[in-house]
């Protein structure tokens, strides 16, 4: 069985889903692919679980019984860089820019095949960990991205980011100003080749929340109509 | 022959042109009314008077002449008829005038004058030259002479003319005034349609809160309250239609997850089953994935209302992802492809993919991909080398669950039978088009069309 994990490590999974055939196979199917999966049926459950033992990755539907998906999300985003994958039935545009914009990373919708799962978790454990080149600090006037050191200033103030945020703007960085179609940031930063581009749209709007004075009016992160973004 | 036609005027125009053909046949009536009666009184004033002052005139012709050495000129100088009138006596035959002016006398028409003559008073309208005038005739049988005066009525011809010039502008101004309230009425009249006009157009465009405000004219509360009452309805039919919809979705989705989770497990194990038991859980793994693809495919196809969202796309980079492993080595032609296109992305990755995905299962395999614009045009084509599609069956292969015998010949095992219908669907929402003929060589070449949608 080939480990999943970086280096030969397994690593935490959280399965959140109410379900209990759906939660069941894929615990079986993703414990087969080398994940230490920890599988609870509620929301409240996983924030529990989630503060006590905290796994690198959590798989979240959006229609659970007491607390909502999205709201579980929220809670775990909070002050937290956890990568975060919603599995959902629902492929409503609106749920999908919801979760995004509560704080999940990617977004699957049911059924998903096991091996394009865990393909998804592997390009969030490779942004986890993201190995860039060269190691320098990259100044855009007010703002400085160390994309080696996972580092990222605003007027000298240190900002917290996520990992898919910091990876999205650190592929901005190190493009020397070249405009970055969505689609070859969808490949770079979640490894799709073809795929929602909701999924970068959201994420930068997360990302200018953070890095721009004014997020209504970017001096950083430009659209450039019709072909993607660029970092000034 | 062909009989040119008016166009049908719109109900703004017609009601316009009512309320100034209405205002201008009003005025004139109005006015021809007033001119007529107007002038037949002025007229008839005018000719009371002048038969009065001729009755005087005579009167002092007639006492003129009485005297013993009377002289007719004498006596027609005398008389003071001022400067309208002008007088004439006619004695044994002869006309005397004051002046030698030979058309006064021809202005006194003979059945005037055989009637006075035969010692009646008398007046008439005469036109001389293209004046009006009134002769007065009086006989005076104690002196044996007939006194007559000619009067000139161009005075009361200007009058009237200035009367009917004023009238003809009153009738013009009033007609126009009729335009403009028509003009008014009508967009008066309209507003409630342009309403239900702007309402209806709201609601194509997928705001299906738009309503018509409340009225309490009772003309129209009938058509709001059911225009009002049919987008409720139709809203909320929507409404659970969509919700329905969307639960097939949720509860087909669920179970499928499982199945598929769970026949993953299965297969990872077969190398410790039985050799029957592993082939009955490949053959579900394999049904899953097939039935699964079925149920995204009808899930697509059913949730077509989506608009469609053109976006400026890199079509070269888009075919080169998507040609990936599946096209020939070379058979990427994008020499000639435009570097970008309106699309909706999400729509075409399908449509591509759906194509490329039918050569492989049908056709051995996609030989090539070109796109190319032609005109406000992009065409996408797909060749393989299968057996082809056969005339007759070129329009059924789109059809859902519409597969050629070519097929499903091959046992029919292959694909959901929706893939050409979401290819066709998706063109369709592009307001394009897909064929399939003869790849020259053999096999099928499939052509999509897709317009730019610009205007």
């Amino acid at each position: 069985m080939t480990p999943a994990g970086h280096d030969g490590l397994v690593s935490g999974l959280l399965v959140v889903e109410d379900d209990d055939r759906i939660r069941l196979s894929l615990q079986m199917a993703l414990e087969d692919e080398g994940y230490d999966v920890t599988a609870v049926a509620t929301a409240e459950q996983a924030l529990v679980v989630q503060r006590a033992t905290p796994s690198e990755t959590v798989l979240v539907d959006l229609m659970l019984p007491g607390m909502d998906g999205f709201d579980c999300i929220r809670e775990l985003r909070e002050g937290s860089d956890v990568a975060i994958v919603v599995v959902s039935a629902r492929d409503d545009t609106s749920d999908i820019v919801r979760a995004l914009e509560a704080g999940a990373d990617d977004y699957v919708v049911k059924p998903v095949a096991v091996p394009e799962l865990t393909a998804r978790l592997r390009a969030l454990r490779r942004r986890s960990h993201p190995v860039l080149t060269p190691p320098q600090t990259l100044v855009f006037g007010d703002l400085e991205v160390a994309p080696d050191h996972g580092e990222v200033r605003l007027d000298g103030v240190d900002v917290a980011l996520t990992r898919t945020e910091f990876r999205l703007l650190g592929e901005l960085a190190t493009a020397n100003g070249r405009v970055l179609s969505r689609a070859q940031l969808l490949k770079s930063v979640w490894d799709y080749d073809y795929g929602d581009e909701r999924v970068v749209d959201v994420h930068i709007g997360r990302l200018r929340r953070k890095v721009e004075h004014d997020h209504a009016d970017p001096q950083h992160v430009l659209t450039v109509r019709g072909f993607g973004y660029k970092l000034r | 022959m062909i009989t040119p036609r008016l166009p049908r005027l719109g109900l703004r125009a017609r009601v316009t042109v009512l309320f100034s053909a209405g205002a201008l046949a009003v005025s004139v009536a109005l006015a021809s009314a007033t001119y007529g009666v107007t002038r037949s009184n002025l007229v008839e004033e005018r000719e009371q008077s002048a038969v009065r002052a001729a009755s005087f005139d005579a009167a002092v012709v007639g006492q003129g002449l009485t005297a013993e050495d009377a002289d007719l000129n004498e006596v027609l100088r005398a008389v003071d008829t001022g400067q309208g009138r002008q007088p004439l006596i006619r004695q044994g035959g002869e006309f005397f005038g004051r002046g030698a002016d030979p058309n006064l006398t021809t202005a006194v028409p003979p059945a005037l004058l055989a009637l006075v003559e035969g010692g009646q008073s008398a007046a008439q309208r005469v036109e001389v030259d293209g004046d009006v005038r009134l002769v007065v005739g009086v006989p005076l049988p104690d002196v044996a002479v007939t006194y007559f005066e000619v009067g000139s009525l161009d005075d009361l011809d200007d009058t009237l003319r200035s009367l009917g010039t004023t009238l003809l502008l009153v009738s013009a101004l009033t007609t126009l005034a009729g335009l403009g309230l028509g003009l008014w009425a009508g967009q008066r009249l309209l507003r409630p349609l342009t309403s239900v006009s702007t309402a209806a157009e709201a609601i194509i465009a997928g705001d299906l809160s738009a309503r018509l405000h409340d009225t309490t004219d009772p003309d129209l509360q009938p058509i709001t309250v059911s225009f009002n009452t049919m987008v409720d309805q139709l809203s909320v039919r929507l409404e659970r239609d969509r919700r329905f919809a969307a639960d097939v979705s949720h509860e087909l989705r669920s179970p499928l997850q499982t199945l598929m989770a769970a026949s993953s497990v299965l297969v990872r194990r077969t190398g410790e089953m039985e050799p029957r038991t592993a082939a009955a859980a490949e053959l579900i793994a394999e049904e899953v994935a097939r039935f699964t693809e079925l149920v995204q495919d009808l899930l697509e196809l059913a949730r077509d209302e989506a608009p469609l969202t053109r976006r400026p796309t890199d079509v070269p980079a888009l075919l080169t992802d998507l040609s990936r492993d599946v096209v020939r080595p070379g058979g990427l032609d994008l020499h000639a492809a435009p570097p970008s296109w309106p699309l909706d992305r999400k729509r075409v990755e399908r449509l591509v993919s759906n194509l490329l995905d039918n050569a492989r299962r049908h056709g051995g395999g996609a030989t090539r991909l070109a796109a190319w614009s032609e005109r406000d045009r992009l065409v996408i084509e797909v060749d393989d080398e299968g057996p082809g599609v056969p005339v007759e069956e070129r329009l059924l292969v789109f059809d859902r669950f519409g597969r050629g015998r070519a097929a499903s010949a091959r046992g029919g095992s292959d694909g959901t039978g929706l893939g050409l219908s979401l290819v066709q669907q998706h063109s369709v929402a592009h307001g394009g088009t897909v064929t399939v003929i003869d790849r020259p060589g053999g096999g099928a070449r499939f052509r999509v069309e897709l317009p730019s949608g610009s205007p």
